[in-house]
């Protein structure tokens, strides 16, 4: 992993389109701000996961495990 | 009264009040806007989140608070604007947004809960959105059942 030190109103470039820049920082929170063609995909780590999440989560379950967490969680 | 084609219940009568509107869909299913909420009284606690446009996508689900009783809510600004609901404040679990768990079928044996992503549903106007947290108090992975439990 390539680490890079920045401050407050710095850039990082990535290939010739993507510019990320460090708006603020406050705590232990960055604010950044990404500018990048409209065909590349950003989001948030949580929402991809959550994205992957939701895909296996569309799967199917079998009535065994139904019964599994019924039972578990049956009043 | 309307009925449905479901995935686990074959076609169902259901009531307008039990579709909820999700304005963004769920992520990895943005077109799917409009799920019915199935809670059948012999499976209990359980939840189904059936959608109203494939018959073939329905989602597992569990009241958070049965998977995590003190589960404290996080929702952004923007998910509290989707649900028509005052931003200043987190809702209520229970009185005033009901909140689901979506379970995941078992990896490792074991069935989990995004407790990293819970589906709130205002319960005055049957708004929903899956409230993504900006921090990671929860995981996403939460274990909840052992299915060969069953079996012994």
């Amino acid at each position: 992993m390539l680490v890079i030190r920045r401050r407050s109103g710095e850039v990082v470039l990535i290939g010739r389109d993507v510019q990320i820049e460090v708006l603020e920082v406050t705590g232990t929170q960055v604010k950044l701000g990404i500018t990048a063609p409209k065909e590349v995909l950003i989001m948030r780590e949580e929402v991809h996961i959550t994205r992957q999440q939701n895909a296996a989560a569309s799967g199917e379950i079998s009535t065994l495990e139904l019964a599994s967490l019924a039972r578990q969680f049956c009043k | 009264m309307p009925q449905v084609l479901t995935k686990y219940f074959g076609s169902l009568e259901y009531l307008e009040d039990d579709v909820v509107q999700f304005p963004s869909g769920l992520p990895a299913f943005e077109e799917e806007l409009e799920f019915l909420v199935i809670e059948p009284a012999a499976k209990a606690p359980l939840a189904f989140l059936q959608s109203m446009r494939q018959p073939g996508l329905c989602f597992l689900a569990l009241p958070i608070l049965a998977v995590a009783p003190d589960y404290a809510l996080a929702m952004t600004l923007e998910d509290l604007e989707a649900l028509h609901m005052d931003t200043g404040r987190q809702p209520e679990i229970g009185r005033e947004v009901d909140c689901l768990a979506v379970i995941a079928p078992p990896q490792d044996g074991l069935l989990t809960a995004n407790l990293l992503a819970p589906v709130v549903i205002n319960r005055s106007n049957r708004f929903g959105v899956q409230a993504i947290r900006l921090d990671s108090t929860y995981s996403h992975q939460h274990p909840v059942a052992k299915p060969e439990d069953v079996c012994s």
